[in-house]
């Protein structure tokens, strides 16, 4: 009974990916034609390579993690394949390198998957990961190494490879932020002090708010990256709100927020501009406005059904590729196509919640709300910031904008969500407990030494 | 945790909820006022692009047509496909140009849909093929044939001027070609400031060269105008062949001190044959004054003078005979001098290829027009042109005399010179010469003729205008100067084998 619910799980998942992988080459195939009325060039080895990633990536949650959530990854490969559909269309040197980064993202995917046998395993690396974090998102401000790009200073240049580490050090403040609370919820939560009727901790255990605080600070002063600053703010306060249940920490920050966007607002000019953009963007047209209208005018152009795959401008958008491409999607799909791709993005993020609230041990839940929070909020900022809900604040949009460190670091943090969600299942008994990748290769090497 | 838990995703699900809400507003509440925004060029950028069928000559040359940008040669362009016309200036004032920003003129402009493949039919004709490679662009195939527009071009040469040549009995336009013309490619560049600059420079242009001359523009006409008094005085009954015109150097008309001489002073009379194939002018400003303001400006009208030329490109000017019945009738003397073309009479060269088209054709003047037949990308039929008269400028008899009046112009009159074509064809003309300035002052003057050949069977007929900018122009005679222009293109036109043109 226990081995039919993962079958179920995984054929279920099988169906998924393999539609995914049909509309992504279906789009390809449509966006040639409409562009070129052609079919285009390579379709076999495009088809071929699509197939090869996500039955492979299939094939991996297939023999290491058989319990897992049928809906994740089948959710990022089709945003991943619209998104790549769109950067193809636009440049064909973009859909090389995004192509080799796609192929990155999966190895990524897979490793993390094989090296991460047990969510807990990660607890061991709390302060590693706080360390780690920390650095990478201060890296960019080492003169020398760091640059700026696009008016944010969150570029590291290491030999031939540029990346933007602050990907990456949001998971693994992620993971700090789940292994600190976990271990000392209760002790922040306990108190016998009040000031004005709240109930305040311990000076000492308020440190990780405090350290939210900075870490926020740092990168919207010293990287200019409002954005990143604003995700991680949210994600931190989320936390400690899920952790502590008080929702005094929420109040606090919100509070905080508040209070630091007005200061930020007064104090910087490149926060001016940010929120002058948004709320005049027609005064500034043939200036800094000029992005976010042409991305309106390509929505509006859309319409209801699009103009068709290969059959608009997306190219009319500075940076189509990249922060608008939903944007450049909502011009050729539509709105059908646009909100097929905003509920595909619901879906994950049900999914990573699903995962978050049967997890059973402290540390995953967190961990789980965690990474689950960061590509919700992620996705709000950037489409927000396109539609004109929120100021534009340059982040990119999991798995569809161009970028290898965004989905390199996506399928790493999917990973994870499947090996907390697998971990789950195995805990609650609904799927067999599987010997871990490493205890398999311990069992075949003593079997191999007594033969 | 858990219950926090839930209230982040019912937190979260409402964040997409508000994105929902906006992408609504924005691609379907507000999209019309966006889409419609004159900043939004989405729409114009991606038509420019678009692939385009061409333009070709009656006899099959392709003079528009849309080529791949070699992006070897131009990296820098923002397109895939280049408008291109082969013969340069030739053909600009049929096809007009296609323009990015600039809009696009001529055929470019009114035969669009059919380029690019809009029309129903064409629409109908690409449902059957969604997805294969099928080109919906349409062809346009024009009246003119290239022999003869390369001829007339050639035969104008450096001066300026124009020259039309009709089918007088179906009013296709063979050939229309004005000097100075302009180059269309350089005005379908990619390159904007190519664009800017060289439309600027032809704006800035006196000489007009953006404007189609030979249709958009209209000049005193001379005695070429002589046509019109005389098909009014014979229609009138006011006029008959036996009539004799006082042999005298100068003559004073009503309402007026000032008297109306022949050209170059001379002393000038006889019977209608001789005062008109010697242009002289005193008979002619009598005969209109006789006829009277009513009769004249009536007959004007039946001319389609005061009338838009119904042409099917766009902005033809309407010629006009200078005055309302009434002005007239306060001045005889006006109506003396335009009478015979001088004064307020204007006109344009394609409305006076049209007045001897009238004359060759019997009295009927046909609708000119400029497009064969439109076709599809797998060549069936769109629209083609319908062979429409627009005035009975005249009756049959009157047109008959006319003619033989034209024929002793060619035979011994004021184009005796220049006008014998090739292998003894005859032609049929009347010259004009028409003085800008009054007596005293530096004269200036255009030269016209406007003639049909071969007169007894007319397969052509043609107006040369050349304009009055310099002295050469100006101490010349219309006969002298516009006749061996007229000559030189019906010899090639009357070269062409008379069957139909071959289709392209």
């Amino acid at each position: 009974m226990e081995a039919s619910v993962a079958r179920a799980r995984r054929r279920t998942e099988l169906g998924l990916v393999l539609l995914s992988a049909g509309i992504t080459v279906a789009a390809y195939v449509l966006a040639s034609i409409g562009e070129k009325a052609s079919m285009p060039a390579r379709i076999i080895p495009f088809l071929a390579f699509v197939l090869l990633l996500v039955i492979g990536a299939h094939a991996v949650v297939r023999v290491v993690a058989r319990g897992a959530d049928p809906l994740l990854l089948p959710m990022a490969a089709f945003l991943h394949g619209i998104g790549f559909v769109m950067i193809a269309r636009l440049s064909d040197r973009w859909a090389g390198l995004q192509a080799t980064w796609s192929l990155v993202g999966v190895v990524a995917f897979t490793a993390t998957l094989f090296v991460l046998e047990r969510p807990g395993d990660l607890r061991r690396w709390q302060w590693t990961s706080l360390g780690l974090g920390l650095f990478l998102l201060l890296m960019p401000m080492i003169p020398g190494v760091g640059f700026t790009s696009g008016g944010a200073r969150i570029w590291v240049s290491i030999g031939p490879v540029n990346f933007q580490p602050g990907e990456f050090a949001k998971i693994l403040l992620t993971v700090f932020f789940a292994a600190y609370l976990a271990e000392r919820r209760d002790l922040i939560v306990q108190t016998d002090r009040k000031v004005m009727g709240i109930a305040l901790p311990d000076v000492r255990h308020l440190a990780p708010i405090g350290l939210a605080w900075v870490v926020s600070v740092v990168v919207m002063v010293g990287e200019r990256d409002l954005g990143s600053s604003l995700l991680f703010f949210t994600l931190f306060v989320v936390m400690l709100w899920i952790a502590t249940e008080r929702t005094a920490f929420l109040v606090l920050g919100l509070a905080l927020f508040a209070s630091g966007a007005v200061i930020a607002h007064q104090l910087f000019s490149h926060v001016q501009t940010r929120v002058d953009i948004w709320l005049n963007p027609w005064d500034q047209y043939t200036g800094r406005g000029y992005q976010p209208i042409q991305a309106l005018f390509a929505m509006a152009n859309g319409g209801l059904t699009g103009t068709g795959l290969g059959l608009g401008s997306p190219g009319a958008i500075p940076a189509a590729h990249n922060d608008f491409i939903f944007a450049a999607l909502g011009e050729e799909l539509g709105l059908l196509g646009a909100v097929a791709i905003l509920s595909a993005f619901v879906l994950l993020v049900g999914a990573g919640m699903r995962t978050t609230l049967r997890a059973q041990g402290e540390f995953e839940k967190l961990l789980a709300v965690g990474l689950t929070t960061i590509a919700a909020v992620q996705t709000f900022i950037i489409v927000g910031g396109v539609l004109r809900v929120v100021p534009l604040t340059g982040v990119t949009l999991p798995f569809m904008s161009y970028g290898g460190s965004s989905l390199v670091a996506n399928y790493v943090l999917l990973a994870m969500l499947i090996r907390v969600s697998d971990h789950t299942s195995q805990t609650l008994h609904e799927v067999p407990r599987d010997a871990t990748p490493l205890e398999r290769f311990t069992t075949w090497r003593l079997k191999r030494a007594a033969r | 945790m858990n219950q926090r838990i839930r209230h982040l995703t019912v937190a979260l699900i409402a964040l997409f909820a508000v994105l929902f809400v906006q992408l609504t507003t924005w691609q379907v509440v507000r999209r019309d006022r966006l889409v419609n925004d004159g900043r939004n060029n989405r729409v114009k950028l991606r038509e420019f692009d678009r692939p385009r069928g061409e333009i070709v000559t009656i006899d099959g040359k392709v003079i528009a047509l849309t080529e791949p940008v070699d992006l070897a040669a131009n990296p820098n362009d923002k397109f895939n496909l280049q408008r291109t016309y082969p013969h340069g200036d030739t053909y600009a004032h049929v096809t007009g140009y296609y323009s990015l920003g600039f809009g696009s003129t001529q055929l470019e402009r009114t035969m669009n849909d059919v380029l690019v493949g809009k029309t129903p039919q064409q629409l109908l004709e690409a449902t059957g093929s969604l997805l294969s490679k099928t080109d919906t662009t349409g062809r346009v195939v024009t009246t003119i044939d290239s022999r003869i527009q390369e001829a007339a071009k050639a035969a104008l040469g450096d001066r300026e001027g124009s020259v039309v040549v009709l089918n007088p009995s179906t009013g296709a336009v063979l050939a229309m070609y004005s000097n100075p013309s302009f180059d269309p490619n350089l005005a379908a560049s990619h390159n904007g400031n190519t664009v800017n600059d060289y439309l600027n420079q032809l704006q800035a242009d006196t000489r007009k060269p953006l404007l189609a001359n030979a249709y958009q523009e209209r000049y005193m006409p001379g005695s070429t105008m002589k046509i019109v008094t005389t098909a009014v005085g014979f229609d009138t009954g006011l006029l008959t062949l036996d009539r004799k015109f006082k042999n005298e150097r100068a003559w004073v008309p009503p309402d007026t001190k000032k008297p109306i001489r022949n050209y170059g002073q001379k002393l000038c009379g006889g019977d209608v044959a001789e005062v008109f194939r010697r242009s002289c002018n005193i008979p002619f400003a009598r005969l209109a004054v006789e006829v009277g303001p009513d009769q004249m400006v009536n007959g004007a009208a039946r001319f389609g003078f005061e009338e838009r030329v119904p042409f099917d490109l766009p902005a033809a000017a309407a010629s006009t005979f200078g005055g309302l019945a009434k002005d007239f009738a306060d001045s005889l003397a006006l109506l003396a001098i335009h009478g015979f073309g001088q004064g307020q009479v204007q006109i344009s060269p394609l409305h006076m290829a049209m007045i001897s088209a009238s004359v060759a054709n019997g009295g009927r003047m046909m609708q000119p027009h400029v497009v064969d037949r439109t076709l599809t990308h797998a060549g069936s039929v769109i629209t083609s042109a319908r062979q429409q008269s627009w005035k009975t400028t005249m009756s049959p008899t009157t047109a008959a005399t006319l003619t033989q009046l034209m024929i002793g112009v060619v035979q011994n009159g004021t184009a005796a010179c220049c006008m014998k074509l090739n292998n003894g064809v005859s032609a049929a003309a009347k010259t004009g010469t028409a003085q800008l300035n009054p007596e005293g002052e530096t004269q200036r003057s255009h030269a016209w003729i406007t003639a049909f050949a071969p007169a007894q069977a007319p397969r052509y007929a043609i107006a040369v205008f050349i304009k009055g900018v310099n002295d050469e122009v100006s101490a010349s005679t219309g006969g002298r100067l516009a006749g061996p222009v007229a000559k030189k293109v019906l010899d090639v036109a009357m070269s062409l084998p008379e069957s139909p043109a071959p289709s392209p």
